[in-house]
């Protein structure tokens, strides 16, 4: 009979609630950095509020949107599904087995990171120009998007006790069954939360569908902002979109469950024999083939023929690297710093509408980039038109799409300081300001510094909004490596491709070489 | 004066009350310990002494200084409480210096009360040291440290030793008690643990369900609970029923009268009880019974000892403990068994004869008082 293990008791409940009420000025920081947020929902609303319901009928009844939502949906189950089972199996492997050379392994396994989705899917049709439909979008988005689990819950598991899953084979569960049940509930906050963003990511992606020519929402909008002239139609199908998102981040509250953390002892690994440790090692690098090198070779073989080079211009080149660069730090720090109220409560706090307003924080993330980019010239050119198609609009236009990749890490990482350090400062004479400065900032800033990354690798991949906002005649690599794209040049787009994929894995790499637990491990 | 008052505290989570009428005097330069099963409500009362909670009635004043009331809550850091949790929590991205320096402004004066502190707790040279390299023993003198640094009027520690094998608990936990009184900082120590809490406070206040159930000097919480269940928490008991004579009796009359310590020492005898241990002198606590009642008759162990001229038994069963045993007797002509404290090393062995006498008045309660009681 396996025994059920006894969970400690929470006898000092009171602790974690402990710091009594949120400070107003916290409150208001966070509530001002969601309406900040919120801006592109809510032009979506009053665009969507002004089509007359009889064009909604209209719009819903044609046949087109049915097939649009059901392939949304079916896509972005399907690869968020993949994601957390791969995830977490590959985060596994590195962290808990004998593969040898884990950390290089777990650096590898965050390169698809660097690589934007449009560009897997171009390097494929290089060299596989039939591929279309939702095989390939899937396995490529999956492909793409799984370390977004595997980074978060390989953090998870070096956080977490390997003891556990020892006590339960002494206890008669075999090691499926002591995964499942020991060491999976303990990772699943992560696991779900980086399930959350490859859903929401999905959700979102235009580029990859549109060139393999997968049918979903974002295409559809994309088309109907295209033609112009019935962008009420566009409204609706984002605000289908919205919905979707809305429905998922409320049920992910409900699945993720709490945050709890051990301290790491790491018991010795069991040594693996030679053809387990080929076929874990295939595993691993299962994605990052079929996301990174694959693309690679084909971009590689557009870049190394004769019309390439003689349309090289390498001022035009430098010049989108500087910008790429500038805006993504510009814009990794302003999510940052709109993030960090918002997680410093949710991290703190259980309080229902504290939570409800967290959800609102990742609905951004949900909506595709041409939505964003779209109410955000209607916004600039209502409200600041001095700031029109300046670079202001364009970097508080990615702090807006990817604050809820620096929230979720921000939460885990400022959940992670235990509140009775902060107890402690408060004692010893620290403010509540202070003690954040001295005792959570430090401790949390690797974790911080993550999210800020994330944020940072995902403006440099992002277009759409980029194509709507960028200031006049100054280009980004994505822009570059797109309209070039789009006018048939595969050649002339190959350099851009490659500078992008040079910058955005740097980012990627540290990323995965920065220990998420600091010090108390070292 | 850094007397601390707690006036009548109540605190609730929710629907669930955790401190009810709270009240206790930590008379300045004293050690109190608050001692209690876990879930009484010890963190809860330590939290609201930090500030760390808000209390719903009552008042906490240091001194002439109110920090809490129902309407008013002086923030933490402004409160002049310093607290020592549970494990040690150092901070884990500072050295111990810093830890220990983490409250005093930068600068000679810091580098200079951090190594007088570090030699008090005994680690001098330690301050470049991670808190990662330290033992539990060691972080839990940091914690220690780090808490007076600012010269706290008063001092919480919260079960300091609790995470540290017995004989290093014991040798840190005199060590800290002997720092307590040489720097005569006022301090509380909530501990689960009774025999820490007679041996290092100058008061105890025993808590039980969110209430203060007794306080007092170690030997009065021992010697003369308050109620049956203080007398269980405080120490092993023995319970007989019995009925309660109203007169005295006299030294003289008394059948403990060779065993008994000088008058003065004696907590006094207010009647008698009859019960199986025969006509033994007794002091009622709480209600005072009527004659005749039957009562509840509590002793301890070790009161009870071989007397040659005592009441008969028989050794049942001996739970060996090296320094002394604690033995179990067949009461002849009684249905009841009682355990008595033999000191080593002449232990009776299991069947023999003896006989056994009380050499202290026998602690009588009423029968119906009901278990975990209310003060």
């Amino acid at each position: 009979m396996p025994t059920t293990t006894p969970t400690h008791a929470p006898a000092r409940s009171a602790r974690a609630s402990a710091v009594g009420h949120p400070p107003a000025w916290l409150v208001t920081l966070a509530v001002l950095a969601v309406v900040t947020v919120s801006i592109p929902l809510v032009y979506l609303g009053v665009r969507a509020s002004g089509v007359p319901s009889s064009a909604w009928g209209e719009i819903f009844l044609r046949p087109l949107v049915g097939e649009l939502v059901w392939n949304t949906i079916g896509l972005s189950v399907a690869v968020s599904a993949t994601a957390i089972a791969m995830g977490t199996l590959i985060a596994t492997i590195v962290t808990r087995l004998r593969i040898g050379a884990a950390r290089t392994w777990l650096l590898i396994s965050a390169l698809p990171l660097a690589v934007p989705s449009y560009l897997a899917s171009y390097g494929w049709l290089v060299l596989a120009p039939g591929i279309s439909g939702f095989v390939p979008s899937w396995a490529l988005l999956s492909a793409v998007t799984i370390p977004y689990v595997t980074l978060p819950v390989a953090a998870a598991l070096r956080g977490t006790s390997a003891d556990g899953e020892a006590v339960a084979r002494t206890l008669g569960l075999g090691p499926a069954q002591a995964f499942w049940r020991v060491t999976w509930p303990q990772v699943r906050p992560a696991a779900i939360a980086g399930g959350l963003l490859v859903f929401l990511y999905t959700l979102s992606d235009f580029g990859l569908v549109a060139m393999l020519r997968f049918q979903t929402l974002t295409w559809g909008v994309q088309q109907a902002y295209s033609a112009s002239f019935d962008r009420s139609q566009a409204a609706v199908l984002a605000m289908l979109l919205v919905v979707i998102a809305v429905v998922v981040v409320a049920a992910e509250r409900g699945a993720r469950g709490s945050l709890r953390r051990t301290t790491a002892i790491h018991s010795t690994k069991e040594p693996l024999s030679p053809s387990a440790r080929v076929l874990l090692s295939l595993i691993v690098a299962l994605p990052p083939v079929v996301g990174v090198v694959v693309p690679l070779i084909g971009l590689g073989i557009r870049l190394g023929e004769a019309t390439t080079l003689r349309t090289f211009d390498p001022e035009n080149l430098l010049q989108a690297t500087t910008t790429t660069i500038g805006v993504s730090l510009a814009a990794a720090l302003l999510a940052l710093l709109l993030a960090l109220p918002l997680a410093a409560l949710a991290a703190r706090h259980q309080r229902t509408w504290i939570s409800t307003l967290e959800g609102a924080g990742y609905l951004s993330n949900g909506l595709p980039g041409i939505v964003v980019g779209l109410s955000l010239v209607f916004f600039s050119l209502s409200v600041v038109p001095s700031l029109y198609q300046t670079v202001v609009v364009l970097v508080f236009a990615y702090a807006v799409l990817f604050m809820p990749k620096a929230l979720g890490t921000a939460r885990a990482s400022i959940e992670g300081v235990p509140a009775d350090l902060i107890s402690v400062a408060r004692t010893l004479g620290a403010s509540r300001f202070e003690a954040w400065r001295r005792v959570t900032v430090p401790l949390a800033l690797p974790g911080l510094g993550i999210g800020a990354l994330l944020v940072a690798i995902a403006t440099m991949k992002e277009l759409p909004a980029t194509l709507l906002l960028r200031p006049l005649g100054s280009s980004t690599l994505a822009t570059e490596l797109w309209s070039r794209t789009a006018a048939g040049e595969f050649g002339a787009a190959a350099p851009y491709a490659a500078v992008l994929v040079l910058i955005a894995a740097i980012p990627a790499m540290i990323l995965s070489g920065v220990r998420s637990v600091a010090k108390e491990e070292m | 004066m850094t007397t601390l008052t707690l006036d009548n505290i109540s605190l609730s989570y929710g629907s669930r009350q955790a401190l009810r009428d709270v009240s206790l005097v930590v008379p300045s330069g004293s050690l109190v310990a608050i001692l209690g099963p876990s879930g009484c409500g010890k963190t809860s009362l330590l939290m609201a002494l930090a500030g760390l909670v808000a209390i719903d009635g009552g008042t906490i004043t240091v001194g002439s200084r109110e920090l809490s009331s129902a309407h008013h809550r002086i923030p933490p850091e402004q409160r002049g409480i310093g607290w020592v949790p549970q494990e040690a929590s150092l901070f884990p991205h500072l050295s111990v210096g810093d830890n220990i320096g983490f409250s005093l402004p930068k600068g000679r004066r810091r580098t200079e009360r951090v190594e007088e502190l570090a030699g008090l707790i005994g680690l001098r040279g330690y301050a470049e040291r991670s808190p990662g390299q330290l033992s539990g023993g060691q972080a839990q003198r940091v914690a220690l440290a780090r808490a007076l640094a600012p010269a706290p009027d008063v001092l919480l520690l919260d079960e300091p030793f609790g995470a540290l094998d017995t004989v290093l608990r014991h040798t840190l936990s005199r060590d800290v008690a002997r720092i307590l009184r040489e720097q005569e900082t006022t301090a509380i120590l909530v501990t689960h643990d009774r025999e820490e809490a007679l041996d290092l406070a100058d008061f105890v206040a025993v808590m039980d369900n969110g209430r203060i159930v007794q306080v007092g000097t170690p030997l009065e919480i021992y010697e003369s609970p308050a109620t049956p269940w203080v007398a269980s928490f405080v120490g092993d008991t023995v319970e007989l029923e019995g009925v309660w004579k109203d007169d005295a009796l006299n030294c003289q009359q008394c059948g403990s009268k060779d065993f008994c310590g000088p008058a003065e020492n004696r907590l006094g005898c207010t009647g008698h009880v009859v019960c199986a241990l025969g006509d033994v002198a007794a002091t009622s606590q709480g209600a005072e019974p009527r004659n005749g009642d039957t009562v509840r008759v509590v002793v301890r162990p070790e009161w009870l000892v071989p007397s040659p001229s005592g009441i008969a038994a028989q050794v049942h069963s001996v739970s060996y403990a090296g320094h002394d045993a604690l033995v179990d007797f067949q009461l002849e002509g009684h249905p009841e068994r009682v355990r008595a404290r033999i000191a080593a090393p002449f232990l009776p062995s299991v069947g023999q004869d003896f006989h056994l006498a009380l050499r202290h008045p026998a602690l009588v309660f009423p029968v119906d008082e009901p278990e975990g009681a209310l003060a």
